[in-house]
């Protein structure tokens, strides 16, 4: 009985074997009578798995003394050469791969897909940052980011820019957001990785393009400070909402400001507002006004956006492989003499009905359709609270970093004539 | 005034510590649980059989690119469009399913008159395969890995006339793993995906288990 | 002033940047020309030119795969394939059809009506009403059976596995092995890089066995002698082109060789002694990487060519 079963099963191994279309993989190969030997395929290992425990090792420690650094030692000096030690090993080391900025589009690709299994690696270096700026406010910026690093290195001359600049330039981040994580969730692309400007000089080898990006951006870095982490970083955005509620921050002033204004012009990021007293203070009616006119502002600037995303849909999915497919068999290149393009030919070499190929497009189209509703309407959000945030006015008294954007980087501090020491005699 | 405010404070980063748990929690624990399969099914058992290629459950299981050699069309983007210069795709020789041709499809340019080991006569144009005699008829076939740039024509030859032994792979001794391969978003066949950094290599006719050391 | 320049030059340059990211990203699609483009499509086309025969009739077969053709004295038409043997009569309609247990990758048909199948590693034999008569022994576990052929009591099998060809008798048994290498009569022994290894009778009771490594024809008598053998490798259209051709051949006027070829898919004619004649099918008749054109010729010296990847019969007659 055994042996029928294995005859059965040897049968039926054969006959698997046999229908493999792809050239039957096992057909002997020639009877050498030399005596020679096969050489083996070599297939080199990827780098270590256990190894990702080693980066996610870095951060954390880089974090934390980071953190200790500017809150507990507020020391400039540190600070540098924590971020000289990350720009060495997350930028020069590590290569640029993985970082926090890009994790944001491996978490979304995990949650909009489901057969993608993200490394454990990557959901840390997403989340540990975020975690660490609720408490302490963007430590992380500070001195763990190899990006920051690189720019803080050149910012030799940074000029103000003025707070309107500032704001407008500002959204641009939300934008770059929002389109990384409609590309990431619909398995598009990862921009954010693709305009990675730095990449090329940590590794020492990239196309020329990518080598004029980063240099152009460290270039512009000298005059404006850290243009990458303020006018374009997407994860920079979440990290200045979590440092918003941040539990401690840095502080300018040890104990009390004394208005000296020392520390106006320290800050080479526009990071530090300044002391706001307005005179007369408005009136409860005009208040009120404004809040109405906000609140209906918001809502009309949301669906606006959101209007305009959804027109924009098709545009915006035409970067995606199966749109971009769907497309070409739709309008085949009709000029002559002109082979058809490589997509076509690979689709018609893989067997794929049309309408498969229409309906995976179809989907694809239908989830960008929704998608730049929302993308649409965050950008609305964004300008209506920019408007509305310019309208009304805080009263502030001291000189403080902006908890949203300051960067921790503790160089206000020395400029700061107000010294722990003397206030405690 | 102030403790509102830091009641606020303390609300809003509650709400987001949450958020930030509860999104980890699920991601980390699918991704320790090993993938959900096309099927929908998030069973064990297949899991385990030869035919899944989903990978096992590890707790710091990394995914590397790869390309699948059964899908590719020989377009030569391999070569262009890699981080790396030359490209960290190469050719792979598959010894196991090679015809060991003198007349070898992937090492001589078809319209070679007479058959000569002259460079004008090589398909590759790099010459980075080399020929080497076993026994009549015999010829081995190795490639000169830092001479290949990966433009995949030598594959394209060998598919056609021989017995398709000569694959593209990615080298993962020279592939930095990036984010997202900058060569899977201009593969026109969808070659490219991420597989188990414990089963780096998707050839054909061979059981693929990486050799040599880890590189660090 | 000066500030103001600098700043206003610094954001153009972030500006120029930020249109360069749109651009690229939006504009920039990949280029459709490959640097390193394999030029086979030239070899491809100029055989074109020289083609002496017509395609005049397809017959489309309803089987998964396809992979051996036969023909019988009366004209009928075997198709072996993945399950499956169709028979069809002369015009392509179909006579009969039945299952069997595996894919019979070759068949022939005897004088007596008789069909031979080599199913992987075995020779079964049923009738055409699709009864099996018999089913031989396994060859041994690395055969992989690729063709056949039938004359009297003589059945000649060949085996691309194992890189020979056997002969046994009708009822079953082993009279021989032929084509191993000897040098001390001469036989240069079988170089069979992948699966196509093909053999027919001629009219003149010879065995005929191509050395697909070697892109020869080998004569054999029947006791495994050799007697000759002819061939040229060759990419032009005159040879056999690629690392192992020709894949297929049959008899054509019981002594011209029709014969095919896999990478450069072509059907040609050869004189028996080896000379080229004409051109059958050209390869842009038949979608590229098409492998195992298997032939046969009927009654009316009409060729036929099973086009496996179209999974029909092609018939080719001569330009009137
Ligand atoms: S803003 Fe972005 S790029 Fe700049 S340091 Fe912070 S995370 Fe890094
Ligand atoms: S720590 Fe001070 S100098 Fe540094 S970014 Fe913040 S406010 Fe600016
Ligand atoms: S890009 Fe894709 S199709 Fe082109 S050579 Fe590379 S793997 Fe093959
Ligand atoms: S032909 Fe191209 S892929 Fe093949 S070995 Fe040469 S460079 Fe590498
Ligand atoms: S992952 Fe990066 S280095 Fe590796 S093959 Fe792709 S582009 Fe090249």
């Amino acid at each position: 009985m055994k042996k029928t079963l294995a005859l059965v099963f040897l049968v039926f191994l054969f006959t698997i074997q046999f229908m493999n279309s792809y050239g039957i993989q096992r057909f002997p190969k020639p009877e050498f009578e030399s005596g020679y030997v096969q050489p083996e395929t070599l297939l080199p290992n990827p780098r270590a798995e256990v190894l990702a425990i080693l980066d996610i090792a870095v951060l954390i420690i880089s974090l934390s003394v980071v953190s200790w650094l500017v809150i507990k030692k507020r020391n400039r000096n540190g600070v540098f050469w924590m971020s000289l030690f990350a720009l060495a090993y997350f930028g020069f080391y590590r290569e640029g791969c993985v970082c926090a900025i890009g994790s944001i589009q491996n978490v979304t690709l995990a949650i909009f897909d489901k057969s993608y299994l993200i490394p454990i690696s990557a959901i840390i270096f997403f989340v540990a940052p975020l975690v660490y700026t609720l408490f302490f406010g963007r430590t992380f910026c500070a001195a763990v980011c190899p990006f920051g690093a690189m720019q803080d290195l050149v910012a030799f001359s940074p000029q103000k820019l003025g707070s309107r600049l500032n704001a407008v330039l500002g959204v641009i981040p939300y934008i770059y957001l929002g389109l990384a994580v409609i590309y990431a969730a619909t398995g598009t692309d990862f921009i954010i990785c693709r305009y990675d400007p730095f990449v090329g000089i940590w590794r020492f080898n990239a196309s020329f393009g990518i080598f004029v990006f980063g240099g152009i951006l460290l270039v512009i870095g000298i005059f404006i400070a850290r243009p990458y982490c303020r006018f374009l970083c997407p994860y920079g955005v979440l990290l200045n909402w979590a440092s918003r509620f941040s539990r401690k921050h840095i502080t300018i002033t040890p104990a009390e400001c004394i208005q000296c204004r020392l520390c106006e012009n320290s800050c080479p990021y526009d990071a530090i507002d300044i002391p706001v007293t307005t005179k007369n203070p408005e009136s409860k009616g005009t208040m009120a006004r404004k809040l109405i006119f906000i609140t209906f502002l918001i809502p009309v600037l949301m669906l606006a956006g959101g209007w305009v995303g959804s027109k924009l849909n098709e545009p915006l999915a035409s970067a995606n492989a199966k749109v971009r497919l769907a497309k070409q068999i739709l309008n085949p290149v009709t000029e002559k003499n002109q082979a058809e393009t490589f997509e076509i030919q690979a689709f018609k070499s893989a067997g794929k009905q049309q309408r498969q190929a229409f309906a995976e497009a179809s989907e694809v189209l239908h989830k960008f359709y929704i998608g730049s509703w929302i993308l649409g309407g965050f950008i609305g959000l964004v300008f209506g609270s920019l408007i509305a945030g310019r309208m009304i006015t805080k009263h502030q008294t001291d000189y403080t970093p902006n908890k949203g954007t300051c960067f921790s980087c503790v160089r206000c501090v020395d400029y700061c004539p107000v010294k722990l020491p003397l206030i405690t005699k | 005034m102030q403790n509102r405010r830091d009641f606020l404070n303390l609300l809003c980063r509650g709400t987001i510590l949450t958020g930030l748990a509860a999104t980890t929690g699920v991601l980390a624990y699918r991704s320790v649980k090993g993938g959900n399969c096309d099927l929908g099914t998030s069973c064990n058992n297949c899991k385990k059989s030869e035919s899944c290629d989903l990978p096992e459950a590890a707790l710091f299981r990394q995914t590397v690119w790869q390309l699948d050699p059964t899908k590719c069309i020989q377009c030569g983007r391999c070569a262009e469009n890699c981080v790396m210069s030359p490209s960290a795709v190469k050719v792979t020789h598959v010894y196991a399913m090679c015809g060991y041709c003198d007349l070898c499809g992937g090492y001589l340019k078809p319209d070679t008159k007479n058959i000569s080991t002259a460079a004008e006569n090589q398909l590759c144009p790099t010459s980075a395969i080399k020929r080497k005699f076993v026994e009549d008829p015999f010829y081995q076939y190795t490639i000169d890995e830092p001479l290949c740039i990966g433009c995949a024509k030598c594959v394209k030859g060998c598919g056609a006339f021989g017995n398709g032994s000569l694959q593209l792979q990615i080298r993962h001794d020279r592939c930095v793993n990036c984010n997202e391969c900058s060569i899977a978003r201009n593969c026109p066949s969808d070659a490219f995906k991420r597989v188990p950094a414990n089963k780096p290599y998707l050839l054909q006719g061979i059981e693929a288990k990486p050799e040599e050391k880890n590189k660090v | 002033m000066k500030q103001k320049i600098i700043i206003i030059s610094a954001l153009a340059l972030l500006l120029l940047l930020i249109i360069f990211m749109v651009k690229d990203f939006f504009f920039n699609n990949p280029g459709n020309t490959n640097p390193y483009q394999f030029e086979l499509d030239n070899i491809r086309k100029g055989d074109s030119a020289k083609a002496v025969f017509a395609e005049t009739q397809q017959i489309k077969t309803s089987l998964e795969e396809i992979h051996g053709i036969a023909t019988d004295t009366s004209g009928k038409i075997y198709v072996s394939g993945k399950d499956s043997v169709a028979i069809f009569d002369a015009k392509g309609k179909t006579v009969n059809k039945f299952r069997i247990a595996g894919t019979a990758q070759c068949i022939a048909v005897s004088e007596n009506g008789k069909i031979f199948l080599g199913i992987q590693d075995h020779i079964e034999i049923w009738n055409n009403r699709g009864e099996q008569l018999a089913k031989w022994a396994s060859l041994g576990t690395d055969a992989v059976l690729t063709s056949i052929a039938v004359k009297g009591e003589n059945i000649f099998i060949a085996d691309a596995g194992q890189k020979v060809v056997y002969r046994c008798h009708i009822k079953g048994y082993l009279l021989g092995k032929i084509g191993l290498k000897d040098p001390a009569t001469g036989v240069p022994g079988f170089i069979i890089p992948s699966p196509y290894f093909d053999l027919g009778i001629s009219k003149d009771g010879n065995l005929w066995v191509v050395n697909p490594g070697r892109h020869s024809f080998e004569k054999y008598k029947f006791n495994g002698t050799l007697l000759s053998s002819w061939g040229k490798a060759s990419m032009a259209t005159e040879g056999f082109c690629g690392c192992c051709n020709p894949s297929n051949f049959a008899f054509i006027n019981d002594s011209l060789f029709v014969t095919s070829e896999k990478a450069i898919e072509r059907v040609k004619i050869y004189s028996a002694d080896g000379t080229f004649l004409c051109v059958v099918a050209t390869p842009d008749q038949f979608e590229s990487g098409t492998k195992g054109l298997d032939l046969a010729v009927d009654k009316q010296n009409r060729i036929l060519v099973l086009d496996p990847v179209k999974k029909m019969i092609r018939i080719f007659e001569p330009k009137k």
